[in-house]
């Protein structure tokens, strides 16, 4: 391992296997980088990295290794998104279709899964001078045991870092995320912390994996597929989406700044239809309580008809009544993920 | 801020008060380069390569405060911002122009091509078709040809949507697109926009589409449906053609707003200790959406438009769906249409295979 560091001193480069390139942009490159940047950027790019395997078959290399050029490319786009000022990202590494591979596949997979966080483990000083926060989004419970006790460690030993943040969705589909928030909603209902009047779009976003980002602003996949294989539905539906026939292995800063130019394109429209819809979700939710308030003092009422103002003042109360309980909701439900990693961690330490 | 900035940029190149707000932002994503560059010069023991800004490389004053030291000369970062933002709009105002000129081509070749093919038809049907003679017969011979052409494809979308993000909407083309369709033989269209246009004009829509119905296909034996009323049983001859189709109109209270509802009647369910959480998962959800719904997901989505999103078209059932992107719905011809339907054709889906 100290070896690996000494290498890294000596040739300015990093190891092959780094989360992190430290390559800087060349003067071409910083100079487009510096123009794109006078209009509006996204801050959160999500990337569906395809095209590993029909990489590998092209330059007639074993999958395994297609694979690995993948990650390669990986922690090179990072360091783009970082000289772009893109400062969270989202990657789609596993999903649980993927299940359905050969076992041999599966299996290198998550070797290949293994070695990283491991690599990740020791880079400990390099991710916390870049302050880089990772997160593992999708259903750990599917993964072998070594493999989530090292996730968790990973996750829980770069929690506190928030210069930038990289969210790896590992056994994820974006259907199974959806159910597993209605699930949360619905174990906070039978927890008594909230009611089922409180559910909302708004809830179900903060009760998904990603509920500490932001949505997507651009979503890039790869390989020429046009289509989101089950990835983030929910949180893209505003998002600027691109499709590019280039293979992932294969991607380059030019790519990117396309991707960020159509990104640019269409800025005003998604502005247009995502405040659109801010302002129905709104409306939805004045609708739902005053709903709610009637029911309520129809259940008190006494025959009296309430005047307005002492209507608005019961609105008042009640939205203030029901913000409230869905904050503790939300406070037990990030207490119970803390759990299930720290718990995870320590796990790991023991072993 | 941005939206003054963006409505700006398609006029003219002016100056705005934005430098001084921008080099704020710059100096928040400098920490990230800084820590880069003393790294990088460690590590590379390069000392002599240039970085842009460099701290402590000035001798004077170095005993003074850091943050003095850290800034580089105010006027040449302003000119340096002012130029790339000018780049910027040059470069975007090129695309505008290009985006215009394309869209422009496209329409008016598009006109010319069907003046010229209108005068030079009946010539060409004097010369080699004796038998289709008059407009019934180009009409017949049409129909079939949209039915021969569907079923020479290798696969056939079962369920299509049309998604607008133009906000101008030509219901006759949105009529014509989804007669071709049902011509083709997709058994199942669905129309959507995401300001809820479709949906408030319903009856527009459907007068429409019986008007371009009775235009294009001629005959009155298509029959189709439109919502929920579906028709008897499917009858294929090879002089008439017709075909059973359901068209749908959907607005963005479809999506999400569904999947708000059924978590909400979960919910409920759990509160009067019908269902545990335990029970809820992936199945149990999407048979609920699919109860109010009844269709097959959607395979192929033709996105209208020059906005490269899908605009909230229902989320839960596009999760293996094809997003095949048109330019504009205004004016689109059959083969446009047929064009997308032979892409999706060649597509493979692995499924995480």
């Amino acid at each position: 391992m100290s070896e690996e560091e000494d290498v890294i001193l000596e040739t300015g480069e990093s190891t092959v296997m780094s989360w992190i390139r430290e390559r800087e942009l060349s003067l071409l490159e910083r100079l487009t980088a510096n123009i794109l940047k006078a209009g509006p950027m996204p801050k959160h790019v999500a990337f569906i990295m395809d095209g590993n395997r029909r990489f590998a078959e092209k330059t007639h290399v074993e999958r395994q290794e297609g694979h690995s050029q993948g990650f390669e490319k990986l922690a090179e786009t990072l360091r783009w998104c970082l000289n772009l000022g893109i400062h969270e990202v989202t990657v789609y590494a596993f999903s649980i279709e993927n299940f359905k591979r050969s076992k041999e596949e599966v299996d290198g997979l998550m070797e290949l899964a293994r070695q990283k966080f491991n690599r990740l483990l020791t880079e400990q000083e390099n991710l916390e001078k870049h302050g880089v926060c990772i997160r593992v989004l999708g259903d750990l419970t599917l993964l072998p045991t070594d493999l989530q006790q090292l996730i968790a460690k990973s996750v829980v030993a770069t929690k506190a870092h928030n210069k930038c943040f990289l969210n790896v969705c590992f056994a994820y589909t974006s259907r199974h995320e959806i159910a597993n928030a209605v699930k949360e909603m619905a174990w906070g209902v039978e927890q008594g912390l909230i009611k089922s009047s409180d559910v909302s779009e708004v809830l179900l976003s903060e009760c998904l994996y990603s509920s500490n980002s932001p949505n997507p602003d651009l979503l890039i996949r790869t390989s020429g597929e046009v289509r989101l294989s089950d990835f983030l539905l929910w949180q893209t539906s505003y998002s600027c989406l691109v499709f590019q026939s280039v293979l992932w292995p294969e991607y380059s800063f030019w790519n990117l700044c396309e991707a960020v130019l159509q990104y640019q394109l269409s800025y005003r429209s998604l502005q247009k239809a995502r405040d659109l819809h801010r302002e129905d979700q709104a409306l939805q939710q004045m609708e739902a309580d005053r709903s709610c308030v009637a029911e309520l003092l129809q259940h008190r009422g006494n025959g009296k008809p309430m005047d307005a103002q002492s209507r608005q003042k019961e609105l008042l109360n009640y939205t203030a009544s029901r913000e409230e309980r869905v904050r503790c909701f939300l406070n037990a439900l990030q207490h119970k993920r803390d759990t299930f990693f720290s718990d995870l961690s320590s796990q790991a330490v023991v072993a | 801020m941005f939206s003054s900035f963006s409505s700006n940029c398609r006029v003219n190149v002016t100056t705005d008060p934005r430098p001084a707000v921008r080099m704020t932002r710059k100096r928040v994503s400098r920490p990230i380069r800084e820590l880069h560059v003393t790294q990088q010069r460690v590590q590379s023991g390069k000392v002599g390569r240039k970085k842009k800004w460099q701290p402590a490389r000035c001798g004077v004053g170095s005993n003074q405060n850091d943050k003095f030291l850290d800034r580089p000369p105010l006027a040449r970062t302003q000119s340096m911002a002012l130029l790339y933002e000018m780049v910027w709009r040059f470069l975007h105002a090129l695309l505008y122009v290009q985006r215009t000129l394309v869209a422009w081509f496209r329409v008016h070749i598009w006109r010319w091509k069907r003046a010229v093919v209108g005068l030079l038809l009946p010539l060409a049907l004097g010369f080699h078709n004796p038998k289709k003679t008059g407009p019934i017969g180009k009409r017949t011979s049409r129909r079939i040809r949209f039915g021969a052409e569907g079923r020479t494809l290798e696969k056939l979308p079962l369920h299509v949507g049309l998604l607008i993000t133009e906000e101008e909407i030509h219901f006759t083309d949105i009529a014509n697109l989804v007669v071709w369709c049902m011509a083709v033989g997709i058994s199942y269209v669905s129309v959507y926009d995401n300001q809820g246009v479709f949906r408030r004009n319903n009856s527009r829509l459907m007068e429409e589409i019986l008007k371009q119905q009775q235009e294009l296909l001629g005959m009155d034996s298509s029959k189709y449906s439109v919502e929920f009323m579906k028709n008897g049983t499917d009858k294929q001859e090879h002089q008439v053609l017709s075909c059973q189709s359901m068209v749908k109109v959907l607005s963005p209270d479809d999506g999400r707003l569904s999947i708000v509802q059924a978590a909400q009647q979960l919910c409920r369910d759990v509160e009067q200790r019908e269902k545990t959480s335990k029970d809820i998962n992936v199945t149990v959800l999407d048979s609920l959406l699919r109860e109010s719904k009844n269709i097959p997901d959607p395979d192929l989505v033709l996105k209208f438009g020059p906005v490269e999103s899908t605009l909230g078209f229902l989320p839960w059932h596009i999760r293996l769906t094809e997003i095949i992107s048109m330019p504009s719905h205004v004016d689109v011809s059959y083969d446009d249409l047929f064009g997308a339907l032979q892409r999706y054709a060649v597509c493979e889906q692995r499924l995480g295979k």
